[in-house]
């Protein structure tokens, strides 16, 4: 079994903080149980509805593959056995910032940012977070409500 | 020209030496006597008949046919030779009598009044004599100032009595009327003339006697002819003076004066020129005969007048001594747009040329025009037969001048002819040999320049590659439209073919549209996507824009004609569903495949960016990494032109112009495709506002209407509070139009916020493809203010704008305010007002093209010679030094990157290089060890290459990686680092963190100052850019797109400065007075306002009048005198500092009250008295009053040329606006800071403070200028410009009299303006030309010095005189 990046359980605190501009995909807001972590990531209502107040695993993770083997980065459509299996809903995107939350005072947080394919997230919290994760990492997300 | 059997024919060929290729080196400008005319003529023409009865020319007639064929039937008797082979001969009519040359006449004039009327000796003294003659031949004397000395001599030669023969010489001026020069002698202290006068004063008969003689051609040839050449060298005269006097007239060759014959033969239309010279002729004989049989004296003289009217026609029929021609003398031949310098010399007619209308095809890539096959059968390109075509070339044959891929002409090659329409084609081709030149139709990949006028700038004529397609329209790719300004609404463009190999390449080299990206006018991208494009790229990159798997394909399908492999990337959502963003595609539109080495980097705001960067709610955060699109919904500030951070213009900058142009040609292709399947229209439902949007206008226009009639109001009682500068109406109508535009603002943003997304207009403007919000909300919620002049609209009738509204009204609607939306329809009177403010608009550009146009012009003739030379200098044609490093720095403005002329963009470029070369694990640098590394790369690189870089590029470099350091140490505080130690990376995570955040390792230091400074170099200006005529276009192009936004308020409302083309004008014509003069006065002590009123107080100036509390008579018995009393409360309150002395010495200096310090006493410190200064009594009352109603107006206090002067707040500081000039009295006021005081007023600069402070004002204000148009050229070419203007050390305007004083070439001159008088002026002075300027070239249609003319291939032919090391042995 290989080790995921982070996971976490959140729960939707707020849908589309500032006005919904889209019509098939909503921003979400997010806190999560465990690391308290601050989220906001962009998701296909349309295909995957949220609510406010639902709550959720996030999974985030550098490959598919169960055996832990690196993504080639090529898409394949064989219908192998992953670990998207036991999510609803996965996305494939990029790690592409990381940056020091230099407003909240003395607890040094660090935000995390990826895009998948446009759709963006920010995760926002302890740096110990982000420790395995690295720039220009190909990133899975993986999600499951609960 | 001459047939062999008709030559002389020797037993031997003579022998003539074969010296190869001439070329013209110089051109000298002089007279021709009467003779020469002889010698160079064939005949002579005496006989005024032109054609006898059978329409044949009369031998010695003007059609004489020695002097050449005049028509296609005729034939030359000298040469033989036909029409079109035949130049023609000159032939020559002798004059009875000499008559004056117009275009000589002044220097006739001036000749005469310099010498003897008795001995042609110049009327110096010899000393005077000497020392002018030394100046005139002084080596180092150019024309110009020869002709300075020469006027000098002129002023100088006053004597009244020769000094040589004693002889009197009287003033010699020009006659009335006619051409007649008259020898005044009556001023001339002489008794003569009262003697004389005396003498015969008891004769009877009035006999009158004048001392006014006339001086006739005949007698100044006399004169003339006398002169010795001494004085002839004194005078500024390259050649004898009699030549300036018409003895034979040059008969022009018949070709160029062509007899056409009408109504059947029997007739004929003869030329202007001949019908002069007929008329000349005829006079001429008619004198001759008159003067042989000995005719009336008058008679004689009327008609040798009448001879020299003819001939002054002849010359010049404009001539102010004619009353009015019908005809074209030859100055008209020559002057003009149309004439010979303009419209045949400077700009030629060309063959292999086509024009038709363009259309637009997405599907061509950018650098391809597509020909109609009906042109490509008529433009050839004559292609070289070998072994490597000749296959091509036969078929071409065979195809003939009818078929498409055809030929029209076989050139053997001893040079025959043959015409494949009349010839078998089949043997044609087949005995086709290696070396013939074959004529063939023009196919696909052929090279060709393809342009459209206006040609404001180079971009104007690019060169593409062929394309033969069927139908009728040459096409191009719509991303080519904004360098030539193209549109599709029936446009023509031209179509030229070069016509060889070396052409060929020059033109694709220099001028291929692939080179041409970017503007040197500031190194914005020019061609760029536009309008659909980016509308279907918004469209596509929306966030919320999914498509599954076969759409996605068919999407990426569009991107190229199947030639192209594609990579299908990971799809954003697998599951629930797989699907790919339109961010995806753009993605791999920029990177189809892994195989494309191209990595993409760059962030941009878009229009809609609000906030957060890449999180920005809207997505208006375009940002590319490593050619992946990760956030942002693209538009025009990506894609677009005008940009220096696009997506283009990275890619050219960081890879190269064809990744951009097989980008651009993806997009183009894809874009189509997309929304052609995709559609976009625009309908009424898209302008129909909404309910809550109709009662929001409504209720924002009462509240507006409201306040209006509120301030109109307070207005009528008279309280309204004023607004610094202005008075009671001003204030008013600013505030009026700032309410009035705010409701036009609110409604259209409360217009914009109620859109839907899907709304076209919306989606237009929000990525910047066609209009703006205002046009929106124009459409939807308000039209708005209409405006005339910068005011509202004006009042056409009594006190009213329109009679529909009462008089004196002021109300909003009355004054233009469109309250309606285009969608409800405007009311009568609306629409009265919108037609005034569009009427505007139309005459404003009608008006600006051509004065802009002239303004090029100008520019052009001006900077036309100026290029980059091997030693980096910039210098005119003659090789005077302009600029000693081109723009300071010699940088080259079309490769400029970073903003304000930069040459890099080092956020952009270290961005690429953090992302294209990550860390992997490598350990980062510390702050120290950063700047060890650039310190120890910049003197490496300083000591290694020949050239360092300049000392501002490493002040950017330096500062710009402390500004990371900055951001390193930031972060490290934040996770609580070392902030100058750091640890090694597996160390903690923080340390890891922290690398990942803002470190950068030693491997990416290097990257990127390697990058950086090879980059820096390849931006150098290259030897021979005719930097000059770049620079020329790139002010006056953006002239042409310059609004009427003609005022502007400078800082303080009410203070307008003149903008836009006019200003423009008067700082390139160095006007001596300019509109608006304003000198910026920053004070001593700027936070303090009442230093500035104080400061303000002393520079207005104040009349007595305006001071004083009364001016009265007081009439008393011992003496009257007047009063003033000076109001000094008022003074106090306004800091004037005005005392009694004070005003008693201003009235001592004004000029026109001329009295005297007993006359005004001064009584107290606020009373003064004034005693008339006259005794007489009778003139007391006259005296009092005139001096009361003078007094008033005496300037007590204030510089007087300064109208008014303004405060005015700057951040919490405060500086003086002063309107009006004196800039050396504003800086001496007490109180401003001299240092730090500037005018708009050049030549006040010049005079003050000095040439070089005049060449940065140029510079300042013309960007000023620029800017508030939100225009940006860059800095280099300004100060070309400035630089031009002020290197001779006078500021010289760009205007004829300026350009004058800059070049030396008369050919060059005369093509520009006043044709006639400068080459008349260059033939008295017998000026050389030497061909080397851009215009004498183009005249002379030799290669100029400029651009690939600047290289010279020279070999040594003779060996090196051997330098001796020993000085020369005494004793040998």
């Amino acid at each position: 079994m290989v080790e995921h990046l982070f996971e976490d359980i959140f729960i939707v605190t707020r849908l589309d903080p500032d006005g919904k501009k889209f019509d098939r995909v909503s921003r979400i807001e997010a806190r999560s149980e465990q690391f308290d972590m601050y989220m906001q990531l962009d998701v296909a209502t349309e295909v995957y509805p949220m609510q406010a107040g639902e709550k959720f695993t996030m999974v985030l993770a550098p490959t598919l593959n169960l055996d832990g083997t690196p993504d080639t980065g090529y898409y394949t459509q064989a219908g192998r056995k992953t670990l998207a299996d036991k999510f609803d809903y996965v996305m494939h995107g990029k790690l592409y910032k990381i940056s020091e939350d230099s407003s909240s005072g003395q607890a040094a947080k660090v935000e995390i940012y990826a895009s998948f394919g446009g759709l963006l997230m920010m995760l926002k919290g302890d740096p110990s977070s982000a420790a395995s994760l690295e720039l220009d990492q190909r990133l899975f997300l993986l999600m499951r409500k609960v | 020209m001459a047939r062999p059997e008709e030559r002389l024919r020797c037993t031997k060929e003579p022998f003539i030496e074969d010296v190869g290729t001439r070329r013209i080196k110089s051109i000298r400008f002089s007279m021709f006597s009467g003779n020469e005319v002889r010698q160079s003529a064939e005949a002579q023409v005496w006989n005024s008949r032109i054609y006898d009865q059978d329409m044949r020319p009369v031998p010695n007639g003007l059609l004489d046919t020695r002097m050449g064929a005049a028509n296609k039937l005729g034939e030359c008797t000298t040469c033989h030779g036909s029409f079109a082979e035949c130049p023609g001969h000159f032939g020559y009519l002798k004059l009875v009598l000499p008559v004056f040359n117009v275009g000589f006449f002044n220097c006739i004039l001036d000749v005469l009044k310099c010498i003897c009327k008795s001995c042609s000796r110049v009327l110096l003294m010899e000393k005077d004599r000497r020392e002018f003659l030394k100046k005139m031949r002084n080596p180092k004397a150019d024309p110009l100032q020869k002709s300075a000395i020469m006027k000098k001599v002129r002023d100088k030669c006053k004597l009244s009595r020769c000094p040589w023969c004693d002889f009197i010489n009287g003033v010699v001026k020009k006659g009335k009327a006619g051409l007649i020069i008259l020898h005044d002698c009556s001023k001339t202290l002489d008794g003569s003339t009262e003697a004389i006068r005396s003498a015969l004063s008891h004769k009877k008969e009035k006999i009158s006697i004048s001392a006014v003689r006339m001086l006739d051609a005949a007698t100044v040839l006399s004169l003339f002819r006398r002169m010795i050449d001494e004085d002839c060298e004194l005078l500024n005269l390259g050649d004898r003076p009699e030549k300036l006097i018409v003895t034979e007239i040059a008969v022009p060759p018949v070709p160029i004066r062509p007899s056409v014959f009408v109504a059947g033969g029997r007739m004929s239309n003869e030329d202007s020129i001949t019908v002069i010279l007929k008329s000349i002729a005829n006079t001429n004989s008619i004198l001759k005969e008159t003067l042989q049989t000995g005719g009336q004296f008058t008679k004689c003289y009327d008609c040798w007048q009448l001879l020299q009217l003819q001939v002054v026609e002849y010359i010049n029929s404009d001539s102010p001594s004619l009353s009015d021609s019908q005809h074209r003398g030859l100055v008209q031949r020559l002057k003009g747009k149309t004439g010979r310098f303009r419209g045949n010399l400077s700009g030629k007619r060309t063959e292999y040329t086509g024009r038709t209308v363009i259309s637009p095809d997405p599907n061509l890539r950018i650098t391809e025009v597509a020909i109609p096959i009906l042109m490509a059968r008529v433009l050839t390109y004559p292609e070289r037969v070998s072994y490597y075509n000749i296959e091509k070339l036969r078929q071409c044959i065979r195809n003939g001048p009818h078929k498409h891929p055809g030929a029209n002409f076989i050139i053997q090659p001893d040079g025959t002819k043959l015409h494949l329409k009349y010839c078998d084609r089949r043997i044609a081709a087949r005995d086709l040999k290696y070396g013939c030149v074959v004529e063939r139709h023009l196919e696909d990949g052929d090279i060709v320049l393809f342009n459209r006028q206006p040609s404001l700038h180079r971009m104007s004529i690019m060169s593409h590659r062929a394309r033969i397609m069927p139908w009728r329209t040459l096409r191009f790719n719509e991303s080519v439209c904004n360098p030539y300004n193209a549109d599709f609404d029936g446009d023509e463009m031209n179509l030229h073919v070069p016509q060889t190999e070396e052409a060929r390449t020059e033109a694709l080299m220099l001028m291929g549209v692939q080179n041409n990206l970017c503007t040197p006018k500031n190194g914005e991208i020019l061609v760029a996507s536009t309008q659909d494009f980016l509308t279907s790229s918004f469209l596509v990159t929306r966030k919320d824009n999914f498509y599954d798997r076969s759409s996605f394909t068919l999407l990426c399908s569009y991107l190229g004609d199947a030639m192209e492999n594609i990579d299908l990337p990971t799809p954003a959502l697998i599951k629930p569903i797989e699907l790919w963003t339109g961010k995806q595609l753009f993605s791999v539109l920029v990177r189809p495949n892994a195989s494309t080495k191209v990595f993409l980097n760059f962030t941009v705001k878009e229009k809609i960016y609000t906030s957060r960067e890449a999180m920005c709610p809207s997505d208006g955060f375009v940002y590319f990494r490593n050619s992946e699109l990760l956030s942002g919904q693209v538009g025009k500030t990506t894609l677009g032109n005008g940009n220096k951070d696009g997506m283009f213009s990275v890619l050219v900058r960081d890879y190269n112009s064809h990744a951009a142009a097989s980008c651009m040609n993806r997009l183009a292709k894809f874009s189509a495709r997309f929304i052609g399947n995709h559609g976009f229209s625009i309908g009424v439902d898209d302008v129909q506002p909404g309910e809550h949007l109709n009662q929001q206008k409504k209720k924002k226009i009462d509240e507006g209407y409201k306040e209006c009639h509120d301030l109109i109001a307070s207005y009528s009682k008279g309280a309204l509070t004023l607004q610094p500068g202005c008075n009671a109406a001003q204030t008013l109508e600013l505030k009026i139009t700032g309410v009035l535009n705010q409701i036009r603002a609110t409604a259209g943003n409360v217009c914009m916020d109620t859109l839907h997304w899907r709304n076209s207009p919306l989606i237009m403007s929000q990525c910047g493809s066609k209009g703006s919000p205002i046009n929106i909300s124009q459409m939807v919620a308000c039209v708005g203010q209409q405006s005339v002049g910068g005011r509202r609209a004006p009042n056409g009738f009594i006190d009213r704008t329109l009679p529909h509204f009462p008089i004196n009204s002021k109300t909003p609607a009355a004054k233009g305010f469109v309250a309606n939306s285009f969608y409800t329809g405007l009311t009568a009177t609306e629409f009265f007002f919108h037609t005034m403010g569009g009427r505007e608009g139309l005459v404003d550009t009608a008006v600006k093209t051509a004065e802009t146009g002239y303004m090029s012009r100008r520019l052009m003739k001006g900077l036309e010679d100026l290029s980059v030379f091997y030693d980096q200098t910039v210098r005119n044609a003659s090789g005077g030094i302009v600029q000693f490093l081109y723009g300071d720095d010699g940088m080259d403005p079309a490769k400029m990157e970073g903003k304000d002329g930069k040459p890099l963009n080092l956020d952009q470029l270290f961005m690429k290089v953090m992302a294209t070369c990550p860390q992997r694990g490598h350990d980062t640098l510390s702050p120290g060890e950063i700047l060890q590394i650039l310190n120890v790369k910049l003197s490496e690189h300083d000591a290694s290459s020949d050239d360092s870089c300049s000392e501002k590029f490493k002040q950017l470099l330096t500062k710009f990686l402390e500004e990371r350091i900055k951001l390193l140490k930031n972060t490290r505080r934040s996770l609580h680092l070392d902030e100058d130690h750091v640890g090694k990376k597996d160390s903690s995570i923080e340390e890891c963190i922290a690398a990942n955040i803002s470190g950068i390792s030693a491997k990416q230091l290097q990257v990127f100052l390697d990058t950086c400074l090879s980059r820096y170099h390849s931006k150098k200006i290259e030897a021979g850019a005719s930097i000059g005529a770049i620079g020329a276009q790139s002010i006056g192009e953006p002239g042409t797109q310059m609004t009427l936004k003609t005022f502007h308020f400078a800082g303080v409302a009410s203070m307008n400065v003149t903008l836009g083309v006019p200003r423009i004008k008067e700082i390139i014509n160095a006007s001596k007075k300019i509109s608006t003069p304003i000198i910026t006065a920053e004070l001593l002590s700027g936070k303090d306002v009442l230093s500035a009123r104080i400061v303000k107080g002393s520079m207005e100036k104040a009349v007595l009048g305006e001071v004083a509390e009364s001016i009265k008579i007081v009439l008393k018995s011992s003496q009257p005198n007047l009063v003033v009393k000076l109001d000094m409360q008022r003074i106090e309150a306004l800091h004037m500092g005005i005392s009694a002395d004070s005003v008693q010495l201003s009235i001592l200096n004004h000029p026109k009250i001329k009295l005297k310090s007993e006359h005004v006493r001064v009584i107290d410190k606020a009373k003064l008295r004034i005693y008339p200064a006259g005794i007489d009594k009778c003139k007391l009352q006259y005296e009092l009053h005139n001096l009361k109603s003078m007094l008033p107006k005496v300037i007590v206090k204030g510089i007087p040329t300064v109208e008014r002067a303004v405060i005015n707040k700057i951040g919490d500081g405060y500086n003086l606006l002063v309107e009006g000039t004196n800039l050396l009295a504003v800086m001496g006021t007490p109180g401003v800071d001299a240092m730090k005081t500037k005018s708009n007023h050049i030549m006040e600069v010049n005079r003050t403070l000095g040439i070089e402070a005049a060449r940065r004002s140029i510079i300042d204000e013309i960007q000023y200028t620029m800017k508030s148009h939100g225009m940006n050229i860059d800095l280099r070419h300004m100060m070309l410009l400035a630089d031009l203007m002020t290197y001779k050390g006078e500021i010289l305007g760009i205007t004829r009299y300026g350009i004058a004083k800059m070049k030396s070439s008369v050919l060059m001159l005369a093509s520009f303006e006043k044709t006639a008088e400068h080459l008349f002026n260059a033939s008295y002075s017998g000026r050389e030309d030497q061909i080397e300027g851009v215009s004498e070239c183009i005249i002379m249609g030799i290669p100029m010095q400029l651009g690939t003319g600047i290289l010279k291939v020279r070999q040594r032919l003779e060996h090196l005189p051997e330098f001796k090391y020993q000085p020369d042995p005494i004793l040998s």
